[in-house]
């Protein structure tokens, strides 16, 4: 497919270094549809699951099975009036959502979709995934700043202590997949599992995918520790005077978010976009909505954690955990590695 | 020209308004913001000289950490307790704000721009590098092998700084009981 291309634009005369940069775009437009096509499922989705969980039918009205409900509220949320409060700091508020959606794209440049269907195989894969998804909280502080609101200034502080608790614990069971696979790339990490169930990371790791698993559902903002936007506390937390579509926005790259955490989820315990039969992007869609309706399934069971509990879990449960792990990793790397 | 090096020109040039800014921004608040996006920009120069790994490692650390807790600090801090109180000391801060956020760093960015250019200009633009180097190995045992007791003393260093960062920030809950 590249081949075909490179071929078609040197005949049109041009260079390896422009190739390069129009190839990047069309991968990142390619990107985006995938998640915005993915998110406009996902809310749907999610309606439906949290209806059943609650033995409710769920959305039923807007075309077959309620199945357009979520095209009818995009397009409310589109032509929506742009409100920014009075007393917001604008370029600061303008720009907080900007930088949200940008920093949950960015982890798309390094998952697999297949074993070699990669945006951008990069050898630094680990690092750059703590690298980008630490940008959220950025974006979050931004945005709760600006608003000059105190529901979305403790909502922003909160989310901020949250996510740089959470964040070391993730690192940590990242370093063990490195150690595993020997590399910190992911075509790499997907590569060093290719040979069947028995040699998915899961096992040798579970420890570390326990620890993935709730740092994860902490770092991504999702219930039970969604503290950061704890309606019956905060309103919305940091993004209470956000409406229409920057609010759309938001709530777009938190879908992203959670797609891409079920995504890394799959690639690096569960063999990624690997599998029999059925051709790498079916398993990588399989594996990933598998982990989507876990994360859901999770959300609509649990109630949401205490403020001192999340941090009490966060240092003195799982960074031990995460530790443990880690000198597993290392005995098991040296035995049977 | 190639692609990269318009990437490298443009992202330094960026990178030094972003810097200036930093002095110059009248909000604490918008400063911070342009220390990040200032270091976002250096990453990116990383990146157009082929260290990935610095860039990466540049974001983790300084976008990611540093630049996180600096608004923390921020927001967790009363712009009263900052400012002076005494009419007469603010008038006196005020009156140098002309040359503290306009001539100062206009010279200072000016002097730093002209140096680097020079450095620039000198030497030659790194060729890009034969074959596919795995620059995450190569770091990775040169700090086991060649650098083992730098590295190691580095994180003893920064062992020390989080101990005695502790230190400072834990409240003494019996004195202060006794105390109120």
């Amino acid at each position: 497919m590249t081949e075909l291309l490179w071929g078609a634009w040197q005949g049109w005369g041009f260079g390896q270094s422009s190739f390069n940069v129009v190839m990047g775009l069309i991968k990142g437009l390619l990107v985006c549809v995938f998640l915005a096509v993915n998110a406009l499922f996902l809310v749907y989705m999610e309606r439906k699951v949290s209806g059943y969980i609650q033995g409710r039918l769920g959305p039923m009205r807007v075309g077959p099975k309620g199945l357009l409900q979520t095209a009818a509220d995009a397009l409310k949320l589109v032509t929506k009036e742009d409100i920014i409060p009075s007393g917001a700091d604008v370029a600061v508020f303008i720009l907080a959502p900007l930088v949200f959606f940008a920093a949950a794209t960015a982890i798309w440049v390094v998952i697999p979709f297949g074993p070699q269907d990669i945006v951008q195989d990069l050898n630094i894969g680990l690092i750059y995934i703590s690298a980008v998804t630490g940008l959220s909280v950025l974006a979050i502080l931004m945005a709760g700043w600006s608003s000059n609101n105190k529901w979305s200034l403790l909502g922003a502080m909160r989310s901020a202590a949250q996510l740089v608790s959470y964040e070391i614990p993730l690192v940590l069971s990242l370093v063990a997949i490195g150690m595993m696979a020997g590399s910190l790339r992911l075509g790499d990490i997907v590569a060093a599992q290719q040979s069947g169930v028995t040699s998915w990371f899961v096992f040798p790791q579970i420890l570390g995918f326990i620890v993935f698993f709730t740092a994860g559902l902490a770092e991504i903002n999702r219930a039970p520790f969604d503290l950061p936007e704890a309606e019956s506390e905060l309103v919305a937390g940091y993004n209470t005077e956000y409406s229409g579509f920057r609010w759309a926005v938001f709530f777009l790259a938190e879908y992203a978010n959670l797609v891409a955490f079920s995504a890394l989820a799959a690639t690096f315990f569960f063999g990624g976009p690997t599998g029999p039969f059925l051709p790498p992007f079916v398993w990588f869609l399989i594996k990933t909505y598998f982990f989507i309706f876990v994360a859901m399934w999770i959300r609509w069971t649990l109630p949401r954690i205490r403020v001192d509990h999340l941090m009490n879990l966060g240092w003195y449960v799982l960074i031990p955990l995460a530790l443990i792990n880690l000198g597993w990793t290392g005995l098991y790397v040296v035995l049977w590695g | 020209m190639d692609a990269t090096r318009i990437a490298f020109i443009v992202l330094a040039a960026v990178a030094v308004v972003s810097a200036f800014r930093v002095v110059t921004a009248p909000k604490i608040m918008h400063a911070a913001l342009w220390l990040g996006f200032t270091f976002m920009l250096v990453a990116g120069v990383f990146v157009t000289l082929g260290a990935e790994f610095l860039a990466a490692a540049q974001v983790l650390v300084y976008v990611g950490a540093v630049t996180t807790i600096i608004l923390f600090g921020i927001m967790l801090s009363q712009a009263a307790e900052v400012r002076s109180r005494d009419p007469l000391q603010r008038e006196r801060l005020e009156g140098a704000a002309f040359w503290r956020r306009g001539v100062l760093p206009v010279l200072a960015t000016v002097a730093f721009v002209a140096i680097m250019v020079t450095v620039y200009m000198r030497v030659p633009w790194p060729a890009p590098p034969g074959g596919v180097i795995d620059t995450v190995r190569l770091i990775g045992s040169a700090l086991f092998t060649t650098y083992v007791i730098p590295f190691e003393l580095a994180a003893v260093l920064l062992l020390i700084a989080l101990v005695g960062a502790i230190v400072l920030a834990v409240r003494d809950d019996n004195k202060e009981e006794q105390g109120s």
